[in-house]
């Protein structure tokens, strides 16, 4: 049984987006919790794509392909999570801060997060501090997770923690951030309360603040 | 600082640059420039260690100009050991290539989703099309363009910024060709007149280290960060 979690992790690994599909499939087929397949398969494959990127042994377009074989693997498994009744163990409002418009790394937290088991408000790219400060008064997240690729719009985090705080909705939520020029340094300047490295790092963080993990 | 040393400089510079620095940079510097590959880019880690190594490889005490910005974290965690470091205090190039950080600021709050090409960049740097010709043999076309439609779909405007009405011309039907790969996202494109005022203050101050010493450094003011010997170069040096 324990072959087809790795046989998954590998199809992630690989940006094998047929195959996770057909394994995910394969796993409830032969009885496997969806919970289970994901935890044990889709997961790991994720986290070590995750690690890889970091290091500079993987790039963009494998990452790419490595999310799009997740998804595939998730659309398997979603609805049989919904059916099963899965608590959802938190709600994340997700979003790409002002000025920036790359998603994809943002996209990547949204997917670990679902699979962690967090409901997921996505707030899209280039998402200025009043979208986020409206967004927590409209869904009342646990957490609030920022996204940015460049340097120039980092900048726009702290803006829009800012906002936050200036709404008064600071203290209703744990705030993590996360993306290529983001360090733990940076997150400490701007008062997040949390940085993640990478996507499954994102997803940890925000298990960690609402006590799941 | 001992204000009359005559330290030798060292430019270490993007191949990026080239073009700008070569015009500006008098006679007697423009043998110590050393051009880095601008592929340095795709890995930021790779990009401080490769600069970290060729810092140390300079011998003598020396001003070494970084023709450089922070460059998506680049140049984060570099020490400066018996060199003293000057550079330019922006997030990448395309402030120098405008001119100034205020030009750069303006375009990108007027359409943050902007890819820019210039001279050093269409010679020796990347750009969407080239980036999805190289994806072909590796991909496929179809996985391909997946992978590019993935990373611009966003992006509203392609700009070629020139610093000279013949160097616009001459790399317009280049840029065209992007441009026309790239409506597929429908990326308009744009020319802007570039300045050079930023490379030119970098030289001004040049000359004025070998004419006073470091206190030539003195003027550098917010433009530039100045790192002394056993320092390091960090992330909130840039933000302002």
């Amino acid at each position: 049984m324990s072959r087809i979690y790795e046989r998954l992790s590998t199809a992630i690994l690989e940006g094998d987006a047929e195959q996770a599909g057909k394994l995910a499939q394969r796993g409830l087929d032969q009885g496997l919790a969806a919970k289970d397949i994901l935890d044990n398969g889709m997961v790991p494959g994720m986290d070590e794509v995750g690690i890889r990127f970091r290091a500079g042994d993987m790039f963009v377009p494998e990452v790419l392909m490595s999310a799009d074989a997740m998804q595939a693997g998730l659309n398997v498994l979603r609805p049989v999570l919904i059916a099963s009744g899965v608590k959802l163990i938190g709600k994340i409002l997700m979003g790409t801060v002002k000025g920036d418009l790359h998603d994809i790394g943002k996209n990547l937290v949204n997917m670990m997060c679902e699979g962690a088991g967090f409901e997921i408000i996505d707030i899209g790219f280039n998402a200025d501090p009043e979208k986020f400060v409206e967004g927590i008064k409209e869904h009342h997240p646990d957490v609030v997770g920022m996204s940015a690729m460049l340097t120039t719009t980092m900048r726009a985090m702290a803006h829009t923690i800012k906002a936050i705080e200036e709404a008064g909705l600071r203290d209703q939520v744990k705030i993590m951030v996360g993306g290529a020029p983001v360090d733990q340094a940076f997150a400490d300047r701007i008062g997040a309360d949390g940085y993640g490295s990478n996507a499954p790092g994102g997803s940890e963080l925000a298990k960690k603040f609402v006590g799941a993990a | 600082m001992p204000s009359l040393e005559k330290l030798p400089v060292v430019i270490l510079s993007c191949q990026v640059l080239e073009d700008l620095l070569g015009r500006f940079l008098p006679e007697e510097l423009a043998g110590d420039v050393v051009y880095m590959d601008y592929g340095l880019h795709r890995v930021p880690s790779k990009m401080t260690w490769t600069l970290q190594d060729a810092l140390n490889s300079i011998e003598q005490p020396s001003l070494v100009v970084l023709g450089y910005g922070l460059c998506g974290n680049g140049l984060r965690g570099l020490k400066s050991g018996q060199h003293t470091l000057l550079v330019p205090r922006v997030d990448d190039c395309i402030a120098l290539l405008l001119g100034s950080r205020r030009a750069y600021i303006r375009e990108f709050e007027a359409v943050p989703g902007t890819y820019y090409l210039s001279k050093g960049w269409l010679e020796s740097g990347s750009h969407p099309l080239l980036e999805y010709q190289e994806y072909v043999p590796k991909y496929g076309a179809d996985q391909a363009m997946w992978l590019m439609d993935q990373q611009y779909r966003h992006y509203e405007r392609l700009v070629l910024v020139a610093h000279s009405q013949a160097d616009l011309e001459s790399y317009r039907p280049q840029a065209l060709e992007v441009a026309s790969f790239c409506g597929r996202w429908g990326m308009r494109y744009e020319e802007i007149l570039g300045s050079d005022g930023y490379i030119r203050r970098l030289v001004e101050l040049l000359s004025g280290v070998a004419e006073k010493g470091l206190d030539g450094l003195n003027g550098a003011g917010d433009d530039f960060l100045v790192i002394p010997p056993g320092g390091e170069i960090l992330q909130e040096q840039f933000m302002r």
